[in-house]
């Protein structure tokens, strides 16, 4: 590629002012990825710090069961059932089984972006059942432990339709903007820097961040907004509410980046430093 | 003790304690609420804790010598004025430090071994 359209295809990728395709926008990231860190193959970008780290991927390894009980709270949620008599495994094809890896979707009546946490609250809402908090570790948590254990293996699939491709470049800007006293953006840590060592851990590189989620830390389930949210705080910036259009789109795109690596819910990760 | 004797234990105190542990800067340098700067860079042996950080460049004196105290003012301060593209925060224009405590980690960059 001549130098002056390399140049051409960066801005046009990490400037907030720009629209490319969501396959560009990835193969892009990608691209990046593998120039900065090339003896790490793109399947390992599943294991999100561990990729870089063989110390850290034994302790995830050693610790692959952190996640049983969050699994085992979660089942009995999804299959109690309401007043009504129905459960949230109603709610979904195949009881729940092998949909995690098609959500976030875009639900064209609605007009908007659903998570798998939306579509839970969804249900409950068409059930007569009271909302859950979408990072509430004892009940949303503890069902996505569940619900996202029952697609371990699959492989990630989310769909930008036309339609929704504005949601998808509005998590890709969000993604690469600066914000917060500490002037950080999402992709300085996890495009440009990732594998590099921050509090000495590296960072998890943005393809394959969505893969395993909610991670368990501290034995109960931490969702990806709850992360994300985390995340804005140690930037300095307030961090949008979960459930909120940001955080959607942001999840919407950057669960996209991850598109046909195997979903591995429920990964060990250790206390914050 | 005799008066000697005190004065003398205080010089060997003096010493035995490197000048870069009496700089107040460390805290600084260290905590998350003020620079967090140990989050990204490594520190010279015995200079602060140990960490294998490197989203930053190692710091060593020599180079923080040779850069001089107005660039290391002016980097900590905004570093996005030489390197638009750095991930380093602007620690004077968010006003994450004081004009001050500016000036000690100036001071303690310059001293590092």
């Amino acid at each position: 590629m001549h130098c002056r359209s390399a140049a051409f295809v960066a801005a046009a990728l990490f400037s907030a002012a720009s629209f490319a395709a969501p396959d560009a926008v990835k193969g892009e990231i990608a691209a990046r990825l593998k120039a900065q860190a090339p003896g790490i193959a793109a399947a390992e970008y599943v294991n999100g710090a561990a990729a870089f780290d063989t110390e850290l991927r034994a302790r995830v390894d050693e610790n692959a069961a952190a996640g049983a009980a969050s699994v085992e709270a979660g089942k009995k949620l999804w299959n109690a059932k309401f007043a009504d008599g129905k459960s949230l495994g109603s709610c979904f094809p195949n009881g729940g089984r092998r949909v995690a890896a098609s959500y976030p979707l875009y639900d064209p009546r609605l007009k908007r972006v659903v998570t798998l946490e939306m579509a839970v609250n969804q249900c409950r809402r068409a059930h007569k059942e009271t909302f859950w908090e979408a990072t509430d570790p004892a009940t949303m948590g503890a069902a996505l432990a569940y619900v996202r254990s029952l697609s371990n293996g699959v492989k990630v699939a989310v769909r930008v339709p036309a339609a929704a491709e504005d949601r998808f470049e509005q998590g890709r800007r969000l993604y690469f903007t600066r914000m917060g006293q500490r002037n950080f953006a999402c992709a300085s840590c996890h495009v440009q820097g990732a594998g590099k060592r921050y509090t000495d851990t590296p960072l998890s590189p943005a393809i394959g961040q969505a893969t395993h989620w909610p991670v368990i830390r501290d034995d109960a389930p931490v969702t990806l907004q709850a992360r994300m949210r985390e995340c804005l705080e140690l930037m300095g910036a307030a961090p949008f509410a979960a459930g909120s259009d940001e955080l959607n789109h942001l999840e919407y795109f950057l669960t996209y980046l991850s598109n046909g690596l195997p979903l591995k819910a429920n990964a060990w990760r250790p206390r914050s430093p | 003790m005799p008066r000697t004797a005190v004065a003398a234990a205080l010089a060997a105190c003096a010493i035995a304690v490197p000048a870069l542990a009496q700089n107040s800067a460390l805290d600084l340098f260290t905590r998350r609420d003020k620079g967090h700067c140990i989050a990204c860079h490594q520190l010279p042996a015995g200079a602060g804790p140990e960490t294998r950080a490197d989203l930053g460049p190692k710091l060593e004196g020599a180079r923080m010598r040779e850069l001089g105290k107005p660039e290391l003012r002016n980097a900590i301060n905004d570093p996005m004025v030489a390197n638009p593209e750095t991930v380093m925060p602007p620690y004077g224009r968010h006003r994450v430090l004081e004009p001050a405590e500016i000036e000690r980690l100036v001071e303690f960059l310059h001293a590092l071994p």
